[in-house]
């Protein structure tokens, strides 16, 4: 591809349609490859997009990075929604080039949709583990779908991992701990939040994406297995679900 | 029997994760989406403690909370809310929440709140059976026989000079009452000393249930 041309892109176009009548719309750009998020340069950045106003613990930028990469992406979803409620009842439209999105849902669930494709794809070192489960986005999704995007996403990392000739890791460990650190960069953001904000719809659409990183844990360690008989076809062919369970690939 | 815990979240994510967490950690949990369903829920099977997001459709938190401070006084809330807001943390305190956390909550913290939340309950139940137990022992155990001891003299002082033997028979009586109302003060005592000894060494702990028990006992003329 010459640099003249054009790179391929994901488009998600978030429409917000409220009781009153207005509407709220966004676009997010992701680079179809790297699902990058593509933005334009936000000038000036408010200040509580700075690295250090409020830094995660477990920040592992450098000093020389003036501004937090997330808090840039959500400047100005945040500032559009900053004296929203979050039970707010909205309309939410998601447009992507295959298929169009929709559900009457409230202004925090429409938002932590779109919140989350920004957090995961705007280059923090952390959030960018879940980047591949934007290509896969499922606006409203519940804790359920979730959970299952997050493992099926990173299975699929392990199989790539194994195909490659290390060592992938079956007992989602690693995934435990991803989440381990994407939940301190949430709260680290939802702290920020509180001082860009008056309403409590981003923050707590924030909140949304930390309880999605607080129940993963649990759903591993006890939900999964609930899944069992959704899998009985696989489940079968090796004899019983407890000797399906003991032999994980090596 | 585990603390019955309510989560009451209009957001399903939140719901479940705490729900995950809080059985995990050994309670017995239920969930309402909104004010409303909580208080059917409360109706039908009480909670030890309800965690109550503050911004919901329909009920508030706060309208929730008064209804339950009223309802269900022996229900305890801890308040959960996305903006921290002093103002309404006061309101909510007043009311009679036990806490305020502010989202998303650090769940291992949640838990060891919980936890002594749920302790410090039932050390104040338990006081309140006390209370109502002694109440009970001085009104019944200790009014009533004294009523009668005084009744007996009384009777005792307007007999005839010559109704020696009579006097005899009642002023027996009422010592034989004095005994055992003696005898069960006594007890009283040893245990009232056993409960202010309480942290001291060589002192015998003795908690408010066994306390409750002990009056208990004695009421029925059952200890020793």
């Amino acid at each position: 591809m010459s640099s003249t041309e054009k790179k391929p892109v994901i488009r998600y176009l978030y429409n917000f349609k409220f009781q009153d009548g207005t509407e709220k719309k966004f676009e997010v750009v992701l680079d179809e490859s790297t699902l990058e998020l593509v933005r334009e340069d936000l000038n000036p950045k408010p200040e509580w997009t700075k690295l250090k106003y409020s830094q995660c613990e477990n920040c592992p930028l450098p000093d020389s990075a003036e501004h937090c990469p997330v808090a840039v992406s959500l400047a100005g979803l945040v500032d559009a929604f900053s004296d929203a409620v979050s039970y707010e009842a909205a309309e939410v439209t998601v447009e992507t080039s295959l298929r169009t999105y929709f559900k009457k849902t409230t202004l925090q669930k429409g938002l932590s949709g779109i919140i989350g494709i920004y957090m995961s794809t705007s280059n923090c070192p952390v959030m960018s583990k879940l980047r591949p489960m934007t290509r896969f986005h499922l606006p409203f999704a519940n804790s359920l779908e979730t959970f299952f995007r997050s493992i099926s996403s990173y299975l699929t990392a392990q199989v790539l991992l194994m195909r490659q000739g290390q060592q992938p890791d079956w007992d989602l460990k690693g995934l435990q701990e991803i989440y381990k650190e994407v939940n301190i960069v949430n709260k680290g953001m939802a702290d920020r939040l509180h001082q860009a904000t008056q309403k409590d719809a981003n923050i707590n659409a924030v909140v949304i994406l930390h309880s999605f990183g607080d129940g993963i844990t649990y759903f591993i360690e006890s939900g999964l297995t609930d899944l069992e008989p959704m899998f009985e076809v696989f489940l079968k062919k090796n004899g019983s679900s407890d000797s399906a369970s003991s032999q994980k690939p090596s | 029997m585990n603390e019955r815990i309510l989560v009451v979240d209009d957001e399903e994510s939140l719901r479940l994760s705490l729900k995950f967490k809080l059985k995990s950690a050994g309670f017995d949990v239920d969930t309402a989406v909104d004010g409303e369903e909580a208080l059917e829920k409360l109706k039908a099977k009480p909670a030890d403690v309800v965690l109550l997001d503050i911004n919901m459709p329909r009920m508030s938190g706060i309208e929730a909370l008064t209804i339950i401070r009223q309802t269900y006084p022996q229900t305890e809330a801890i308040m959960l809310t996305g903006f921290a807001d002093f103002s309404t943390a006061i309101e909510c305190l007043k009311i009679g929440a036990k806490d305020y956390l502010v989202k998303p909550v650090d769940t291992t913290e949640l838990v060891t709140r919980l936890r002594s939340l749920v302790r410090s309950r039932s050390t104040e139940l338990a006081l309140q059976e006390v209370h109502q137990e002694y109440l009970g022992f001085l009104s019944e155990e200790l009014m009533g026989p004294l009523k009668e001891i005084q009744t007996m003299l009384d009777q005792a002082s307007k007999l005839a000079g010559d109704a020696e033997k009579e006097r005899k028979k009642i002023l027996k009586g009422a010592r034989e009452i004095a005994a055992k109302l003696e005898e069960k003060l006594e007890l009283v005592a040893e245990i009232s000393r056993r409960a202010t000894d309480v942290g001291t060494p060589g002192s015998e702990d003795i908690s408010p249930t066994q306390l409750t028990e002990k009056l208990r006992e004695i009421r029925k003329g059952s200890a020793h």
